[in-house]
């Protein structure tokens, strides 16, 4: 045992800095995309949708006159977008990613009499408003995960909270088996028809004040399997959700980004719409 | 193409028809089926077996087999001609989950399985069918299985229940156990699993193949990369098209980077689950490294999005690869000493030890695959067995050990470490010159196995597509579909409560590589 007690002392502090500061890239993968509507013709904006493999880029019209309508929220981050246009759909690597409201992860593009795609609406800034009850949990939370139909591999970046590089534990962010001691839902994967019941009896066996997040493509759009004939949806259709971590899966810091966004404790980085804010 | 398989399908009196050099098919009749196949199980290995129902042709059943020292697959098929076949259970026992499957999701009924339940399916009325009819070619039979609970076998006086899930714990997949206990023993355990149940092999149907891939890559997170590769390849076997030999390096690469990180993460685990926390965060520490070293060498952390038909979307540059090599030497060292630190810790060995017991005889009458299998005696390893992609060209051994119990699954994932580590040392050393590839030109009509030996063990993908390329039928046999099996008679052995966390560890399991 005492071998084990060396070895980590030798080991050192590996903790990322995050959110502290700068961690660009440090994960070796990008959080989400973003869509540089200048880099965009109408044109590509059409191919654009025909090779996503999701909802994320979806076209109407024709190359005179349509609509390009972006999803961050359903992005399963394939690659196939920025590696055919890689001036419009751009990797982002700050892991600043999660957002506090859906509407934040889409834009919509329009164009008329061949001109070039603008955008109609801008994605929404983040909100400024905080909800009172927040602040009971700013220094403490204990989260209840709820896997509604993943794939394992949220779950696999889950855990990877837990080792020395994200460690949950330094933040004061806790995992509790018990739904009654805990401030927090975090859902993953897209809610299957045989999880549907078990995820509701846990959201209600928690006390209020209660947070959700539902983190992952497949909780919050459906991803990949949205339209499946066993799948109830995405969890906004059951549940009223605080904050969104796009990813597929998300990364451990998009995930830590999300947690510390519900509680008032980072602030929001990522618009669908705009180049990389900065920060972290 | 003589060998083996060719020598016991002559003595079965089967006409067999090539497919590609590495896979045979035969089509026998309906009535013949069950026997046919229960007696080459006796020499060969039944690796899957499953339906297709249509809404214009006869069910018809697929048996895949293989035959030891033959690098080629056996498929057999046979059209019946009502909704009830023989069950081969009763012979092979490795059939019975195929079999309840089959039941479940095709109402195809085998006569005489000896415990026909649900598998998958949930509270689903008796009328309605599991999916809507129409979606591709498929038409799924309303299910006739009651999803109710069976009795329990266990009775008995201070027998008591004590349930375990769906909802677990920590961040854990879904799934529920059952388990009965006289007090601290665990006396059986009643398994559910299919909460997860997103019916990807069906909302692929009708989608081109190349866009199914990212379905593939998506039934589990853990061995995206190899459900991606055995499905692109049996696409690849369908239009015969060649792979380039730097697409058959990335690919064998990018294999074996997810088997370091799987069994990376599970030593992880079972540290954890023996309370040995520094250890844990070691491995941590090793497997964020590895997901670190994936997203720079491919762009994605779980390996996804690289896969096409005839070859791969990004081959990994130099610098990754250059960065890659040198981390290899560190990743070896470390954990060759945290292997060993493990071996000398006796509160981590006696715990493993005897823990959840499959014994060779067991794991071999129901062709348990992977770490799992191996641990219990099994020599089978389609890398070797079966050589696709670059494994051809390295040279690598299939540790086996025979004791069948969490120490020897131990054994096995921190041996298996080390022969990636050599493959992937192999790979970067000899890494062929970049080169266009012309992928697929024109689609073909017909229908392939593909395979690939994933972090959780042999992984089968079988596709049948239409002259444009869409899926009439896809059926997925990831290593989950037949691991999940023996899960339940190993937590019977003799263990404790306690152990739970110890079994489940050792296993590293995917509910949702099962569920589907
Ligand atoms: S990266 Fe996202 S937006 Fe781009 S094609 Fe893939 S799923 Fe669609
Ligand atoms: S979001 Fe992606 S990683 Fe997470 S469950 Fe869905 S498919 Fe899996």
């Amino acid at each position: 045992m005492s071998r084990w007690i060396a070895k980590g002392l030798r080991t050192g502090i590996r903790t990322t800095r995050f959110p502290q500061a700068g961690v660009r890239g440090e994960e070796g993968a990008p959080s989400a995309i973003r869509l540089r509507w200048q880099g965009l013709t109408a044109v590509e904006g059409l191919e654009a949708a025909a090779i996503c493999p999701t909802s994320a880029i979806e076209t109407s019209g024709t190359a005179e006159e349509g609509e390009l309508r972006f999803d961050a929220g359903a992005c399963i981050l394939c690659g196939r977008c920025t590696r055919r246009f890689p001036d419009a759909f751009t990797p982002v690597e700050n892991p600043r990613v999660a957002v506090r409201s859906r509407d934040q992860l889409r834009t919509t593009l329009r164009w008329e009499r061949g001109e070039a795609p603008a955008p109609v609406a801008l994605a929404a800034a983040a909100s400024a408003v905080q909800q009172a009850g927040l602040r009971l949990f700013r220094h403490s939370l204990h989260i209840r995960h709820v896997d509604a139909g993943s794939c394992n591999g949220c779950e696999s970046e889950l855990q990877m909270l837990s080792a020395p590089y994200a460690d949950l534990h330094r933040l004061g962010l806790f995992f509790t088996p018990t739904p009654r001691h805990a401030d927090l839902l975090l859902v993953t994967g897209v809610v299957t028809e045989n999880m549907k019941a078990p995820l509701l009896e846990t959201y209600a066996a928690m006390p209020a004040p209660k947070l959700v997040i539902a983190a992952g493509a497949c909780a919050i759009s459906g991803g990949s399997f949205a339209g499946g004939p066993t799948t109830v949806g995405p969890l906004d259709r059951l549940l009223r959700v605080d904050a969104y971590v796009p990813g597929c899966p998300p990364t451990p810091q998009a995930l830590l980004h999300g947690l510390l966004l519900v509680l008032g404790r980072a602030s929001q980085g990522y618009r669908a719409d705009q180049e990389d804010q900065g920060g972290a | 193409m003589s060998g083996a398989l060719a020598r016991l399908a002559s003595a079965a009196g089967l006409q067999l028809e090539w497919y590609g050099g590495d896979q045979a098919h035969a089509a026998v009749p309906g009535a013949e089926f069950s026997e046919l196949v229960s007696a080459l199980a006796r020499r060969a290995t039944l690796s899957d077996l499953f339906a297709t129902t249509t809404i214009k042709t006869p069910p018809r059943l697929t048996a895949v087999l293989q035959v030891a020292d033959d690098p080629a697959w056996l498929l057999l098929t046979a059209d019946l001609e009502s909704t009830r076949f023989a069950s081969l259970t009763a012979q092979v026992h490795a059939a019975s989950w195929y079999e309840r499957e089959i039941f479940e999701m095709h109402g195809l009924e085998p006569v005489g399985h000896p415990a026909l339940g649900p598998l998958r399916l949930h509270h689903r009325p008796e009328d309605q069918p599991p999916v809507p009819d129409g979606r591709g070619e498929t038409a799924a039979v309303p299910s006739r299985i009651n999803s109710r609970r069976r009795t329990p076998s266990v009775t008995g006086q201070g027998v008591f229940q004590l349930p375990l899930g769906p909802v677990r714990s920590g961040p854990q997949e879904s799934a529920e156990f059952l388990f009965y206990s006289g007090g601290e023993d665990i006396v059986e355990v009643d398994l559910r699993l299919g909460f997860k149940y997103r019916a990807i092999e069906l909302l692929a149907e009708g989608l081109r193949a190349d866009q199914a891939i990212q379905l593939a890559e998506r039934l589990a997170g853990t061995s995206a990369f190899a459900n991606g590769l055995a499905f692109t390849r049996a696409v690849e076997r369908v239009s015969g098209v060649d792979v380039s030999p730097v697409a058959e390096s990335t690919r064998a690469l990018l294999g074996e980077v997810e088997r370091l990180h799987n069994h990376f993460g599970s030593i992880a685990r079972l540290a954890e689950a023996t309370g040995l926390l520094v250890a844990a965060a070691q491995y941590g520490l090793l497997k964020e490294e590895t997901l670190r070293t994936a997203g720079r060498l491919c762009g994605h952390r779980y390996l996804r999005g690289v896969l096409r038909v005839g070859g791969v979307q990004v081959v990994p540059g130099a610098d990754a690869r250059a960065q890659l090599q040198a981390q290899i030497g560190d990743w070896t060292q470390r954990s060759d000493r945290l292997t060993r630190l493990l071996e000398q810790t006796s509160t981590f060995l006696d715990r493993l030890d005897t823990t959840a017991v499959l014994l060779p005889d067991y794991a071999s009458e129901h062709n348990l695959v992977g770490p799992v299998g191996r641990a219990s005696g099994i020599d089978r390893d389609v890398r070797r067995d079966h050589p696709y992609a670059a494994y051809g060209s390295v040279e690598f051994d299939v540790p086996t050990v025979a004791d069948g119990d969490a120490e020897a699954r131990f054994q096995v994932f921190s041996r298996e470490l080390k022969q990636s580590l050599g493959i992937i040392r192999q790979l970067l050393e000899h890494w062929p010159a970049d080169r266009e590839e012309p992928g697929v030109t024109a689609w073909h009509e017909g229908s392939a196995l593909g395979w690939a030996e994933a972090p959780g063990g042999e992984c089968l993908h079988w596709v049948d597509l239409d002259g444009q390329g869409r899926l009439l039928r896809w059926r997925a046999r990831p290593p989950a579909v037949v691991n999940w099996h023996p899960f339940a008679h190993a937590c019977g052995s003799g263990n404790n409560l306690t152990d739970y966390p110890v079994i489940e560890a050792s296993f590293s399991i995917s509910a949702a590589e099962f569920d589907r």
